[in-house]
């Protein structure tokens, strides 16, 4: 079922580290530039995608159900969800940061959990439209995974400086941890993704 | 002449393109230019002008950044009487003092360790180029770099900053820290230092400086013998 025009096809193993082609011999070779075991396609992508991606789903629900930080003012506790936080945010009339959090923190982990999900659904099903702009989507995916880490350098910040005892205080949350391993897992999922399968299923090709 | 063709037996003429595994034969591109697959449009090369000397001097001008950027106060706060100072660190330190292990080692990592590793990774193997002094961790060194890449997120940190200051702005003063200038002027400098970093140029480098390397080592024995 693999492509004609793959390298894989003619023999060739592209090296993940170094990106040099070495000619297919025995199962366990490495590359002659960096030493690196080859691998015709990353090992157990599939599997390993979709282990990460399950543990994120599960991670995902506590993060959003528990408090990620609570703020305290003048010895009145207040905890704040990452929902709660970017409400705040609104009440503030501070639309435009608002949005970031809002794009950040919900909406592009969403967007990772169920793009990562339709890939592997892809890879699977052997879906034949489309292939290179599944390939742009699992592209966009790896990108902005790392920008969803600003909930929890903002929170990092908060904690260090509003510190003044009673007066006023940010400790955080249970959700930190929960947000902080979806975001990791989401990203070790789509770095473990491999786009090649997508086009390995590719009937037209043959 | 002998020992070169012996060299290049086993040199394979083709690439392929790492997303959509097409067979590709490497075009000769020059500064400006930019190579993409044809099938899925992934952006495989683009030559960056003196890459070597570029990424050397890039990446000791972010090392001597690092440390103003580390040690320095950031940001500082003044609210309901208290005043108080933040520095890279006292983030991953606060976090830690409220048992939040996990996310002060990722905080830790992400803006302090890969960075870091990132800068000292760049600077040891662009030296080595740029001196034409073969190692024999050459190879290993730019496999570490290209995974530590994605984890060193200063650009993320500095958009937490931001938020963080809209956030407190309202109930206390702000006040930036010369930490703060550092730690932009780290965020410019890593910032073109990735980009300049043509990743084939450097594997083509140390390729050429290992062959080159082993070579001598063969010369060596031969004439011991």
């Amino acid at each position: 079922m693999k492509s004609k025009k793959s390298a894989l096809n003619q023999g060739f193993i592209r090296c993940h580290e170094c990106g040099c082609l070495s000619k297919q011999t025995d199962k366990y070779s490495h590359c002659r530039l960096c030493g690196n075991r080859l691998h015709t396609r990353l090992p157990h992508s599939f599997r390993r995608t979709a282990a990460l991606l399950l543990s994120a789903f599960c991670l995902y629900i506590p993060a959003n159900i528990f408090p990620i930080m609570t703020i305290t003012r003048l010895g009145v506790g207040e905890p704040h969800t990452i929902i709660g936080g970017i409400i705040a945010l609104i009440n503030g009339n501070m639309m435009p940061i608002a949005l970031l959090v809002l794009v950040a923190s919900i909406l592009v982990p969403l967007l990772k959990l169920l793009g990562l999900g339709l890939l592997l659904l892809n890879v699977h099903y052997r879906w034949q439209a489309h292939a290179k702009k599944w390939t742009i989507m699992y592209r966009i995916i790896a990108f902005v995974g790392r920008w969803s880490m600003l909930d929890i350098f903002m929170i990092s910040i908060l904690v260090s400086l509003v510190d003044m005892g009673g007066v006023a205080q940010v400790i955080a949350g249970p959700a930190a941890t929960a947000f902080a391993a979806v975001v990791v897992l989401t990203m070790l999922a789509a770095k473990n993704f491999d786009p090649r399968l997508i086009w390995d299923n590719q009937y037209s090709n043959e | 002449m002998m020992p070169s063709t012996s060299l290049n037996m086993n040199k394979i003429a083709f690439t392929a393109c790492p997303e959509c595994d097409l067979l590709l034969k490497p075009a000769s591109l020059s500064v400006g230019d930019k190579a993409h697959c044809p099938r899925c449009g992934y952006l495989i090369q683009r030559p960056r002008k003196q890459s070597i000397e570029r990424t050397f001097a890039l990446s000791l001008a972010g090392l001597i950044l690092m440390f103003p950027a580390n040690l320095m106060p950031l940001i500082g706060i003044r609210m309901l009487g208290g005043a108080k100072d933040g520095t890279l660190w006292s983030g991953v330190v606060a976090l830690f003092e409220e048992h939040l292990w996990g996310v002060a080692v990722l905080v830790f990592l992400s803006s302090v360790l890969f960075p870091l590793l990132n800068v000292i990774l760049s600077l040891l193997i662009s030296s080595h180029l740029y001196f034409n002094k073969p190692h024999r961790h050459l190879a290993h060194w730019m496999r570490c770099l290209q995974h530590i890449d994605e984890w060193a997120m200063l650009e993320v940190y500095m958009l937490g900053i931001i938020v963080a200051c809209v956030k407190l702005s309202s109930t206390s003063e702000l006040k930036f820290g010369f930490g703060l200038y550092a730690f932009i002027a780290l965020l410019i400098v890593t910032g073109m230092l990735a980009s300049s970093l043509d990743k084939i140029q450097f594997w083509r480098q140390i390729e050429q400086l290992n062959s080159k390397n082993r070579l001598s080592d063969d010369t060596g024995l031969i004439s011991k013998h």
